[in-house]
């Protein structure tokens, strides 16, 4: 079957290159979408979410969490731009449950301006969906 | 002439220089591998980031971000100079502070100076319009402080208030060398050949989601951000690297001053001996006569 290879990028690292696929899973601004071979030429805004790559019967399937960002889908090359990501096994629960509790005592607590109120909802987000992310693995396990 | 007690004494002396010198070499060599990684791991992404931008805004017509317009009536410019804390690293400080020197003076700009680090900001508070110092939590800036600092830029920018905006610092290109280097990030200029060449590549366009303009909205200031944050990677690099430089060849000093001044002090304590022996000998052979 056809293949494509994915980048994850973030500014701090490159979170994975060249990772082999037969489909994609991208959480976008206006819900999720599923990439195949041979998709055509597209370039969307990213939300907040699971980011997960089949790999088909050969490589394995992964799963990495992405914020805020871009896709490109450029024939069969997918370049992820984000401003963070990690890869499933790379959470860490206790941080991330520490870092809810935080953003929400800020986000119920403190008079914020609206860029704060955004920043700290961001981060409330972000944890969220770490918790549950690590979570899934450990049923999985 | 100096006698045995002194030459002892700077023989010590060298030798705990020596310790010194060493120590930071080492330390500098571990934080210039792990810069050099931060370098790295960033440069995917930025780079990706910037061909993303040229394609977009080659496919698209009529697009314009506030971070891509000149101004050229506007003569204020702002100099972000980026430089270290730390003395004791070869001419890695007084190179760049000679480049933005030469730089002010062969310009008709009007530039008010920001700086990030101490030293070049000592060596030219005098000659320049000194504006901001911005110091961080840490040594090294991460990603959100420069983030803070590019978007108060950025508004300042954006109000009209400054014109321009350029970062100087030294380029890293390998542990041994760098270069000064002065960078303009705002206005972003975008080539019109590339553009047009980048045109013939892609025959087609991509499918946008939500429209290609928010998109570029979107990742314009994210580039601008990433070149500066880049930039300063750079610099600490660079810095890490020339003090790594500076400390091997103060360490190769130290020894070769410890040698001679061993060989030094070695011949006297000889030509001390040798004296003794021959007022000893002689005061033997007048008791004998």
């Amino acid at each position: 079957m056809k293949q494509f290879t994915v980048d994850v990028l973030t500014p701090s690292r490159a979170v994975a290159r060249n990772i082999p696929a037969q489909a994609l899973l991208i959480p976008t601004s206006r819900g999720q979408i599923n990439v195949l071979p041979d998709h055509t030429h597209v370039v969307t805004q990213l939300s907040t979410g699971m980011l997960s790559i089949f790999g088909g019967a050969d490589d394995p399937d992964r799963h990495f969490t992405v914020t805020h960002g871009i896709c490109k889908v450029l024939e069969d090359k997918i370049v992820i731009l984000s401003n963070t990501s990690e890869e499933q096994h790379e959470i860490d629960l206790d941080r991330a449950t520490r870092a809810l509790k935080f953003a929400e005592d800020k986000l119920a607590n403190e008079a914020l301006d609206e860029e704060d109120h955004l920043k700290f909802h961001r981060k409330a987000e972000r944890a969220k969906l770490r918790i549950q992310f690590a979570k899934e693995q450990k049923n999985r396990k | 002439m100096a006698n045995i007690k002194e030459l002892k004494k700077q023989i010590k002396s060298t030798k705990s220089t020596l310790k010194i010198t060493s120590a930071m070499k080492l330390v500098s060599a571990s934080k210039l591998a792990r810069a050099q990684q931060a370098i790295t791991n960033s440069r995917p992404y930025s780079e990706e980031l910037e061909t993303t931008i040229k394609t977009i805004s080659a496919l698209v017509n009529d697009y314009n971000h506030e971070y891509l317009v000149e101004n050229k009536e506007n003569n204020r410019t702002l100099l972000l100079v980026i430089s270290a804390n730390k003395g004791l690293c070869g001419g890695y400080n007084s190179q760049l502070a000679k480049e933005v020197r030469k730089f002010i003076a062969g310009s008709d700009l009007d530039i008010k100076v920001n700086f990030i680090g101490r030293k070049v900001r000592d060596l030219i508070k005098n000659e320049v319009n000194v504006g901001k110092s911005y110091t961080f939590e840490k040594g090294d800036a991460t990603f959100a402080e420069v983030q803070t600092i590019a978007n108060e830029l950025g508004a300042m920018f954006k109000q009209g208030e400054i014109g321009r905006v350029l970062v100087a610092f030294n380029k890293f290109n390998s542990a041994i060398s760098f270069t000064p280097t002065i960078r303009q990030v705002l206005p972003m200029s975008l080539d019109q050949s590339e553009k047009a060449e980048l045109k013939e590549k892609f025959p087609f366009d991509f499918k946008y989601d939500p429209s290609p303009s928010e998109i570029l909205d979107s990742l314009i200031p994210e580039a601008y951000i990433t070149s500066m944050f880049t930039s300063l990677l750079d610099g600490v690099a660079a810095e890490h690297g020339s003090r790594m430089v500076a400390m091997d060849n103060a360490t190769g000093n130290c020894k070769d001053a410890i040698k001679t001044l061993t060989i030094k002090m070695n011949k006297l304590r000889q030509a001390a001996i040798t004296t003794e022996l021959i007022e000893v000998v002689s005061g033997a052979e007048s008791l004998n006569g």
